[in-house]
């Protein structure tokens, strides 16, 4: 046991968190890094992601030979890819060298998640597909009596996609409580505000009506995230996790806006000052 | 007018289905709630744990499939092929992409669905899906066909899409003995002044058109290209050759199906004429299929119309 949160009741202890944050910020730096490589990769939604898939990919994630055993990350919002690429090559499953040729035809990294990578789980890419899958991975592992847990991580402004209505209300008519959600709340999608396109509010009202245990926390608070899952682990019902974020988070010059990138000039100043 | 007996393909296929799932446990059937009307639900009575109706959300059913393969399990998806069109998408972008081991079974293909109308006819879907890479297409001619081919397409590894009519199956492969695989066809008739190239269902046709042209003194080959893709180039290109004319018949759009798919074999290997017999707009509603087959003349009066154009 090591030593525990500032918060009482908070399951990680002070030096897991500094872990977490130093993978985080390097995995961070790394996507600002991979823009000056590609101008089009998604900073924005991939900054929005990097605590959350640290805190999943470095805390909780099970390997095992077993399809049924180990655990599964569906990164649904695709667009994200280059941070959870960030994050796996800090975990050691991506060269780094492969970061700087994302997009580029003769890289691995495509830019939207492929099966063919080291350690993703599904293509994803067309929005609203992910939880589905999910669902038919979940049901997969329960039928064999598997350890396996089913994480699926989706934008907000990818709930506009009817798919979700269809895997929601699924889930919780399989009873699926191996399978945990999370809506990242940044309140932006592609054309603008999620309140000017459609607003997203009452999702949480929604999720909780047709049967889904419904979970918030802080998407850059490591023991906030830690605490929901944790939480999560011990109900028998599907989860969703509301998790608030920013759109590039700690780039300053695109933080909290609908812009996905900047340019590589303040690429570099940031990266200089990091 | 019909000849031999009639067999629904629907119920051969529930019939089926639980016989294949008795083999083995890693069936799973799954549909969006059209599980009675295509005899999917036969599958239920016997093995309710591995039987899923999602609700009539056919995006979730082919993602939900897709998981499912993902952990080793092998979905078979039965719909309708009209709705399942729905979810396109998602059978490109997860299944085809992944290519992951999906089967999706569709019936009320064609025109079959004749009492409902345009809105449930599929005449588009052999061209959506053929264009996806990893995907067999495969259309049975007739009950006997189905039986001989699922157990074939269910051990196959990889995703296909198999198309199934529904009550109207006139027998033609009943007494014929060939064994069903992915990429081959059949010679039903041999022929060596024209050939008729059909799937499904219209093979009736063909044959017909194949006995009314012998009676005028045209010697026609028919055969069932069941497996259009992969397609079996080899025998499209023996007969191009031997007979120098080609005529397809299919229930499905002139544009993107059997016959295109013939026709991009034919150009490349041996080029000859070629007419084509199926559909070129939207069906409408009708008290059989055959009412509609006959109606828009993608019957064997239009096959003989063309096969005479052709040998002029």
């Amino acid at each position: 046991m090591g030593i525990k949160g500032e918060r009482d009741g908070i399951p990680i202890s002070i030096d897991e968190i500094n872990k977490l944050r130093i993978v985080a910020s390097k995995a961070r730096n790394n996507v600002i890094k991979m823009q000056f490589y590609d101008h089009s990769i998604h900073v924005g939604s991939s900054l929005s992601s990097i605590e959350i898939l640290t805190t999943l990919i470095f805390k909780y994630i099970r390997d095992s030979q077993s399809k049924y055993d180990r655990d599964w990350l569906i990164l649904s919002k695709g667009h994200a890819a280059p941070g959870l690429y960030a994050v796996l090559a800090e975990k050691g499953l991506i060269p780094e060298e492969e970061l700087w040729k994302i997009q580029d035809i003769s890289g691995l990294l495509q830019g939207h998640p492929e099966v063919f990578i080291p350690g993703i789980d599904m293509s994803t890419g067309s929005l609203g597909q992910g939880l589905s899958f999910g669902i038919g991975v979940a049901t997969g592992i329960r039928m064999q009596g598997g350890k396996g847990r089913v994480y699926v991580i989706m934008g907000d402004g990818e709930q506009d996609e009817g798919e979700i209505w269809e895997a929601m209300t699924h889930a919780v008519t399989r009873k699926l409580d191996n399978l945990i959600s999370f809506i990242e709340v940044n309140n932006y999608q592609l054309d603008d505000s999620t309140d000017a396109v459609k607003p997203k509010h009452f999702l949480p009202d929604v999720w909780k009506a047709v049967g889904w245990r419904t979970l918030f926390c802080d998407g850059h608070d490591f023991a906030s995230i830690v605490d929901a899952i944790e939480e999560a682990h011990k109900i028998r019902a599907p989860v969703v996790i509301f998790a608030k974020t920013l759109r590039g988070k700690g780039f300053p010059v695109i933080e909290n806006t609908k812009v996905q990138r900047a340019s590589p000039d303040d690429a570099r100043k940031y990266l200089i000052n990091a | 007018m019909m000849q031999g007996s009639i067999l629904s393909m629907r119920d051969t296929l529930g019939k089926l289905l639980v016989e294949l799932g008795e083999k083995d446990p890693d069936i799973i059937v799954m549909t969006a709630d059209v599980g009675d009307s295509t005899r999917a639900s036969k599958f239920k009575e016997r093995f309710s744990d591995r039987y899923f109706n999602v609700g009539i959300s056919e995006q979730d059913l082919v993602n939900f499939a897709a998981g499912l393969s993902a952990v080793g399990k092998k979905p078979v998806v039965v719909n309708f092929a009209m709705f399942l069109m729905r979810a396109w998408e998602q059978i490109r972008n997860s299944i085809a992409r992944m290519n992951l081991n999906v089967k999706l079974v569709v019936t009320h293909s064609g025109y079959s669905d004749s009492g409902d109308g345009s809105s449930h006819q599929a005449l588009e879907d052999i061209a959506l899906m053929r264009t996806l890479p990893n995907f067999s297409v495969v259309i049975p001619a007739d009950s006997a066909d189905i039986r001989r081919g699922l157990p074939k397409i269910l051990q196959h590894s990889g995703p296909v899409y198999y198309r199934v009519g529904r009550e109207y199956s006139p027998q033609i492969t009943e007494n014929m003995d060939y064994e069903f695989e992915i990429g081959k066809s059949y010679v039903l008739r041999e022929g060596s002044d024209i050939t008729i190239i059909g799937a499904g269902v219209l093979l009736w046709d063909a044959m017909k058109a194949a006995e009314e042209l012998e009676k005028k003194g045209i010697s026609a080959a028919v055969i069932n290209i069941s497996s259009v893709k992969p397609i079996d180039e080899q025998t499209i290109e023996y007969y191009a050759r031997k007979t120098g004319r080609i005529v397809t018949i299919e229930e499905h759009s002139i544009y993107g199906g059997v016959g295109s798919a013939v026709a991009e074999v034919v150009v490349k290997k041996y080029p000859v004429p070629m007419r084509f017999v199926g559909a070129t707009t939207f069906g409408r509603s009708a008290r059989s299929q055959r009412d509609l087959i006959d109606f828009y003349k993608v019957n064997y009066e239009s096959v003989i119309k063309e096969s005479l154009e052709l040998m002029k």
